[in-house]
């Protein structure tokens, strides 16, 4: 994370602060009260802080107007930039907005989920407001405490650690950010071989892979080639070996068949040969019966001759006793015959006279009844036309009242279609409102869009200039460090350790020489003491010559002495450093042009400033080229948006924009608005276009129906007006009148109908009597002619079988006469002898079990050709399928399919391993990671054994980030136990170093003012080289602990200067800020 | 004396799908190279005849590499040769659609030399002292007994007969319908040498009989339990009634070996075995190894099978790893020295094994380290570190 800017009004004792931050060091200085600690606490509650806590009630400004307010913008990562802006109290609001480029930003969330997103976006381990394990004031953790603890909170993180967070976002994230930094080269190669794998094999979510070119897919494949070549073939085989044994069965069946069939056809001939003995003897016992029969009937011819006789004599007798019985019949039949005809006589007398008087009252009553049915059918026809007159009044009436009704809706329908005609007017116009004023709208953005283009090439222009001047002091910097030519940094110490040793060599060699020449005889002296040569005065008196640490004598040319003060040892040892230092400094001093170590010291700096400088400037021209680099292809869309403009602008055409002025004020530039407002014009154009078609067709029908109604009512009038005319007297009198008349004749009818019932009753009982004294008679004579008819017919039936049984007789004695006994009865000796000579069967077999057995052959003959056919079939399809070919072939597809079985398991097996080994790797790395003191810690022990000068052995953290104390002398030690300076900077160096390893800024509100110069300048130094990879906001009101005095902001309107090629930031707060 | 080199069941085009992609093709590619051996062995033993006894084909319809492959091996062995009989058996019986139709184009590329046994009364006078009669498969399958098919001696006739069909003569369940041929088809029909094909090893079925019936095998060997094949017979002709000679000749290239190892010096011995590149090995391997010993059993497998740059020892490999087994656990595998996030890794593979409460996850815990152990290796072999 990195601020970017920071306003704050009306917040405590602050009206206003609006501070922009550099990307390194910001030091933000102000004397005592100013309010630092103040714009401290605005961080912390613009970052932590629900705006709805009573926790901001402390921060109310102190003169009541206007709720506190921070409003900060800060970038978590590259183009990931939040605006967050917090208006504190009962009635404040949140609102977090995103940006990718630090100008244009887009809301994301508002209200209550601000924080919740901002917290989600930190990941400092502070669970999302409200919710469990939240906290009601300034919400805390590990992290919060962190990289924002307060000035009076120095030691907190000390005190602090992971386990009392909330929840694992910050655990997490510095897990995340010590595992990158700490896993081990090897294991991370072979991390990622194992990785490689594992993708190669299985999906993100991990299931196995199935598409083209995965492992599993290529094995499936084969599997399933291989399965369905062998379940192919085993189907083949199945096949076949299902013809086979078809064949087999087959075959045997058709042997069992044939042995059947032989059995069969044995046994129905045996069965033949028995019925045709048996059929013979038949036939003898059948000629042995028809002779016996012959004879039998014979004799009966005899008999039935005699009965013949007897029988004819008793019938002629029967003919004479009918005879007699006759002519008695026929006596009482003429007597019955007399008195029939006498009484008709007397029948007819009566019957003559009443019919007369009958005829005569019958045409009365028929003519009266003619009258009444007249009078009653006029009657009747004039009220059906009186009514029917009284139908059509009505009708006319009701088509009249129909007219006036569709008169009336055709009026309202002519009504409806010039309101939707007119609506449908002013729908319209809006809609061609909107085109217009959408193409407004793009001419304003398209405007708005070269206006954008214009500042990206202006930007670019600048950019490039600035890349120029930079490049230019780039190479100017360049050529004044290549100007000097000095040892590395870490060279000097060794060099100074050296230039010490080397005194300390010397020193130890200045014991002071006193040495006395006495010359026996003159010579030439020549003296040389401590390297510089010394003039002697005489050479013939006795000289002392007195030297810190060396004399070198020259007596003529007799001998050299060398006088060295000091043991052997020692001045071997400092030749050897006086060797050391002409191989390892001299050549250095030489380069630089300096005489001696203190030149070379600042020569150094002069390099290390030079190397800095550039370094900045290499830093400023990555960050122009990158900008320059996102800026490509800015000419070519200033053009591409000028084209569009012209575009856009032709689009609207002659209309200008100044008309359209008021209209898109109201819409205030919202394409959105204008979208909904043309979609509700359009749907409303749409409704009132197909409103005025519905109102135009129900004028159409109404008309038409006007049209109807009025005919109908033309129509109604005339008839009614032609049947009133029928009726002069008056509708309701016409048919009173006929009313009237029509009950008369109904009365008149009654009377008529009485009298034709009392007539027919009068017929009807005379004619009863005279038919009563006819029937006695007629029965009577019909049973004397009955009588005669019965003695006629027992007459003829004697007669008759007379003659028949006389007839009969006749006959049989012919054929008594015809036959020939003796010829018989030797016939029937003859059969009984041919009969007895027959064989007897062995037992008696009949036709149906001939039959039967005949029937089985033929059934078995049958089955054994069927079978045959079969057999011929099994061969014609084993011969298509192949019995051993296949199975050859099916024992090779199974070798193969067990392969690929075998190998797809293999396979699998292989793979699930690699998984297997890829998820312990990773638990094992987390394990490492997850004891974070371990990872953390020697960055944290290696800063402050520098800083104490190895005062302090080393540091102990716990997993979760607790220190349990610092090590001295070999035993831990309670960090409450070292002074108060040492503590403030090891708790400072702790945040530091997390800051650096989460590239997070930090924030320190004077956290150093128990140290001493040495270690506050170790501490800014530490801060100037840590500030080019993370931002560090220091509030201080002695900016000189932190800044050298050129680098703070100058007097003036300035409220802020940067040095150090933009990675420090000076920062007078007294300027930025205004108290109340 | 009539000579006669006997061969059958070539099975050309015949695919071996269990091995390996380049076994299957150097094993389907040896049986069209041994028709040039079987033809050198005729001319070098001046045979008056070369009967082809079915299967010449492993289908009726081979890929046209195949049959061009075979037309032009006898088309380069120039006008003058011994007549060669080609007998449609039951791979590749005579069919419409088969290879020995008349219009098949395989036919017109075949010298005049070589004859096609086309037609079920097929006799071709091999001299005036010697007649062959052939009868082809029609079917994949079929009951009829083919060489009782063949004509009977007619009284007088004192010629040699030969008869050549494809078929079994054995009398197994399940393969009586496999163009079966009585033992003594060739008594029965007064032949004095009947010349079968179908099974793959070299077999006289009628030793007692005075008519030898033989299989020669298949010239190449198909499969692991083909202990008699890559041979063809020899015969020698002398005079009606006396028993003719039949001698077994070697025409094979490959010799397929099943090769089974129970321990590492077994398997290491194998590397020192002579002439293995003209084996086919199939090679068990029945043993427990650690994980330092997994590791030298793939470097010795890829010497065996070969890698993409060089070649293998064996000509073709295929291995049954069915019960290699690993031991399980790391065991004193993995250095001391390593870094603590891998050693921590190594343990926790190790307490899954013994944690394990089957057998697959012990395997796969076993594995897991197996490949742990050879990506350290492999890292070392790199350049990375000393294991």
């Amino acid at each position: 994370m990195r601020l970017h800017k920071l306003r704050i009004t009306s917040f405590g004792a602050i009206e206003s602060v609006d501070v922009e931050f550099g990307p390194g060091l910001n030091v933000l200085y102000g004397p005592n009260d100013l309010g630092k600690s103040t714009v401290v606490a605005a961080i912390r509650l613009g970052l932590l802080l629900p705006h709805a806590s009573t926790h901001s009630e402390q921060y109310v400004g102190w003169t009541g107007t206007g709720d506190p307010t921070v409003e900060m913008t800060f970038e978590t990562e590259a183009q990931r930039i939040w605006r967050v802006r917090k208006q504190f109290g009962k009635t404040g609001s949140s609102v977090l907005h995103e940006s990718r480029n630090g100008r244009d930003f887009n809301e994301v969330e508002r209200g209550r989920k601000v924080d919740g997103r901002l917290r989600e976006i930190l990941r400092w381990g502070i669970p999302e407001p409200g919710g469990a394990g939240g906290s009601k004031g300034l919400p805390t953790s590990f992290l919060a405490t962190a990289l924002l603890s307060p000035q009076e909170e120095v030691g907190a993180v000390l005190r602090n650690s992971l386990q009392a967070d909330s929840t694992a976002s910050g655990k997490e994230q510095i897990a995340a950010a010590l595992q990158a930094v700490a896993q081990d080269p090897l294991f991370v190669a072979l991390l990622r071989e194992t990785q490689a794998r594992w993708d190669a094999a299985y999906t993100d979510k991990g299931a196995k892979k199935t598409a083209k070119g995965s492992v599993f897919k290529a094995a499936a494949e084969r599997l399933n080639e291989t399965r369905d070549e062998k379940e192919r073939l085993e189907r083949i085989v199945f096949e076949s070996e299902g013809a086979e044994k078809r064949l087999r069965d087959l075959t045997e069946r058709r042997t069992q068949k044939q042995a059947a069939l032989a059995t069969a056809g044995e046994l129905a001939e045996n069965l033949e040969r028995l019925a045709a003995h048996a059929a013979c003897r038949s036939a003898a016992a059948e000629q042995l019966r028809l002779a016996q029969e012959n004879l039998q009937r014979i004799q009966r011819i005899g008999t039935e001759t005699e009965e013949a006789e007897r029988e004819t004599e008793k019938l002629a007798k029967k003919i004479v006793e009918a005879e007699q019985a006759l002519n008695a019949a026929k006596g009482w039949q003429a007597e019955a015959d007399v008195a029939l005809k006498n009484a008709e006589k007397a029948a007819h007398a009566e019957g003559s006279d009443s019919g007369v008087t009958d005829t005569v009252v019958r045409q009365q009553l028929e003519l009266r009844k003619a009258a009444v049915d007249k009078a009653a059918l006029d009657a009747q026809q004039k009220i059906g036309n009186a009514e029917a007159a009284q139908t059509l009044v009505e009708a006319a009436t009701t088509a009249e009242r129909d007219l006036q009704d569709q008169e009336s809706k055709a009026r309202g329908a002519a009504d409806a279609v010039s309101q939707s005609a007119t609506k449908l007017a002013a729908v319209e116009r809006e809609l061609r409102r909107c085109d217009m004023l959408e193409r407004a709208l793009d001419v304003q953005a398209a405007d708005k869009h070269v206006a954008e283009a214009q500042a990206t090439v202006d930007k670019q222009t600048d950019l490039s200039s600035r890349l120029e001047t930079a490049s230019s002091d780039r190479a100017r910097l360049a050529v004044q460090r290549a100007a000097i030519a000095v040892p590395p940094a870490s060279a000097l110490g060794p060099m100074r350790r050296l230039a010490h040793d080397l005194a300390a060599a010397r020193g130890a060699l200045d014991v002071g020489l006193v040495v006395t020449v006495r010359p026996k005889s003159r010579f030439d002296l020549r003296v040389r003491k401590d390297g510089q040569e010394v003039d002697v005065a005489s050479n013939t008196q006795s000289v002392d010559i007195e030297a810190r640490a060396e004399v070198e004598l020259g007596i003529g040319d007799i001998a050299t002495v060398h006088v060295r003060g000091g043991r052997r040892e020692a001045q071997d040892k400092a030749r050897n450093l006086e060797d050391r230092w002409s191989r390892e400094v001299a050549p250095h001093l030489v380069a630089a042009g300096v005489t001696d170590l203190a030149g070379l010291d600042a020569k150094s700096e002069e390099a290390q400033e030079l190397d800095s400088n550039i370094k900045a400037k290499d830093a400023e021209l990555e960050s122009l080229r990158g900008q320059l680099a996102g800026l490509d292809g800015a000419a070519e869309a200033l053009r591409e948006a000028s084209d569009r403009a012209a575009v856009c602008r032709a689009a609207l055409g002659d209309i200008a924009l100044d008309t359209l002025a008021a209209d898109l004020k109201n819409l205030g530039a919202d394409a959105v608005a204008l979208r909904k407002r043309r979609e509700k014009y359009s749907k409303e154009t749409e409704t009132a276009r197909a409103a005025a078609y519905q109102a135009a067709n129900d004028r159409t029908l109404a008309d038409e129906r006007v049209r109807h109604s009025r005919q109908a009512l033309d129509a109604a009038v005339g008839a009614r007006d032609r049947a009133l005319a029928n009726f002069p007297e008056g509708l309701d009198a016409a048919l009173r009148a006929a009313r009237s008349a029509l009950a008369a004749a109904n009365d008149e009818k009654q009377q008529v109908a009485a009298g034709f019932a009392s007539l027919e009753d009068e017929i009807a009982a005379r004619k009863k009597r005279i038919d009563e004294a006819l029937s006695g008679a007629r029965t009577n004579a019909a049973q004397a002619t009955a009588g005669v008819e019965a003695a006629q017919t027992q007459l003829t039936t004697a007669k008759t079988n007379h003659a028949a049984e006389h007839g009969r007789l006749v006959e049989l004695r012919k054929q008594r006469d015809a036959e020939n006994m003796a010829a018989a009865e030797a016939r029937l000796q003859e059969s009984i002898e041919f009969h007895a000579a027959l064989p007897v069967p062995e037992r008696v077999v009949s036709e149906e079990e001939v039959g039967a057995a005949r029937n089985a052959a033929t059934g078995i003959k049958v089955e054994l050709d069927g079978i045959e056919r079969e057999i011929l079939e099994a061969q014609g399809a084993l011969k298509q399928v192949g019995g051993a070919v296949a199975r050859e072939r099916l024992r090779d597809a199974t070798e193969a399919f067990d392969l690929a079985a075998r190998q797809e398991r293999e396979i699998e097996a292989e793979y699930e391993a690699w998984k297997l080994l890829l998820e312990q790797m990773k638990e094992a790395d987390a394990a490492q990671a997850s004891n974070l003191g371990q990872a953390l810690g020697p960055a944290i022990v290696g800063r402050f054994q520098d800083l104490t000068r190895r005062r302090y052995e080393t540091v102990q953290l716990t997993a979760q980030l607790a220190t349990e104390g610092i090590m001295v002398s070999g035993a831990v030690r309670p960090t409450e136990q070292i002074s108060v300076g040492t503590r403030e900077q090891f708790s400072t160096l702790y945040r530091l170093t997390m800051a650096e390893y989460l590239g997070s800024t930090i924030v320190l509100d004077d956290q150093l003012v128990q140290s001493d110069d040495n270690r506050m300048e170790w501490f800014r130094a530490l801060l100037a080289e840590k500030a080019r990879n993370f931002q560090i906001l220091v509030f201080t009101c002695r900016p000189g602990d932190y800044l050298a005095k050129r680098a703070l902001v100058p007097k003036g309107s300035f409220v802020h200067a940067d040095s150090d090629g933009g990675f420090v930031r000076a920062v007078d707060l007294g300027r930025a800020l205004r108290r109340r | 004396v009539l000579r006669l080199l006997h061969t059958a069941d070539w099975h050309l085009g015949r695919r071996f799908p269990s091995f390996p992609e380049e076994g299957q093709k150097k094993l389907s590619r040896a049986r069209m190279d041994v028709v040039g051996r079987i033809l050198d062995v005729a001319r070098r033993n001046s045979v008056n005849a070369v009967l082809c006894v079915g299967d010449i084909f492993d289908d009726p319809d081979p890929g046209a590499d195949f049959w061009e492959g075979l037309a032009k091996t006898f088309q380069g062995r120039g006008d003058q040769h011994p007549p060669v009989f080609l007998v449609p058996g039951n791979h590749d019986p005579l069919t419409p659609e088969s290879v020995w139709a008349p219009d098949h184009p395989f036919r017109a590329k075949l010298p005049r030399w070589v004859h096609v046994v086309d037609r079920d009364d097929f006799t071709y006078e091999i001299s005036p002292q010697a007649v062959l009669y052939a009868r082809p498969c029609r079917s994949k399958a079929g009951e009829n007994d083919l060489a009782l098919a063949l004509p009977a001696r007619e009284p007088g006739d004192e010629r040699l007969r030969i008869g050549c069909v494809h078929g079994c003569t054995f009398d197994i369940e399940g393969y009586q319908t496999n163009f079966p041929i009585r033992r003594d088809a060739g008594v029965q029909r007064g032949l004095d040498y009947l010349a079968i094909g179908d099974t793959h090893s070299f077999r006289d079925v009628t030793e007692n009989l005075p008519v030898p019936t033989v299989y020669p095998g298949a010239p190449e060997s198909t499969s692991f339990d083909e202990a008699g094949a890559g041979r063809v017979a020899l015969v020698a002709l002398f005079r009606r009634g006396l028993r003719p000679r039949v001698d077994a000749e070697t025409v094979a290239f490959w010799r397929w070996i099943d090769v089974r190892c129970r321990d590492m010096n077994e398997l290491r011995s194998l590397l020192t075995r002579p002439d293995l590149d003209r084996h086919v090995v199939r090679l068990h391997l029945d043993m427990t190894v650690s994980l330092s010993e997994e590791s030298e059993v793939e470097r010795i497998l890829r010497d065996l099978r070969g890698t993409d740059a060089t070649h293998g020892r064996v000509g073709v490999l295929l291995e049954d790893l069915e019960n290699l087994r690993l031991q399980v656990g790391s065991g004193d595998a993995f250095p001391e020295d390593l870094p603590p996030v891998l050693k921590d890794t190594v343990a926790r593979l190790d307490r899954l094994v013994v944690e394990a409460i089957d057998e697959s996850e012990k395997s796969r815990a076993t594995r897991a380290l197996a490949h742990l152990y050879k990506l350290l290796q492999s890292h070392e072999a790199i350049g990375g570190r000393e294991v």
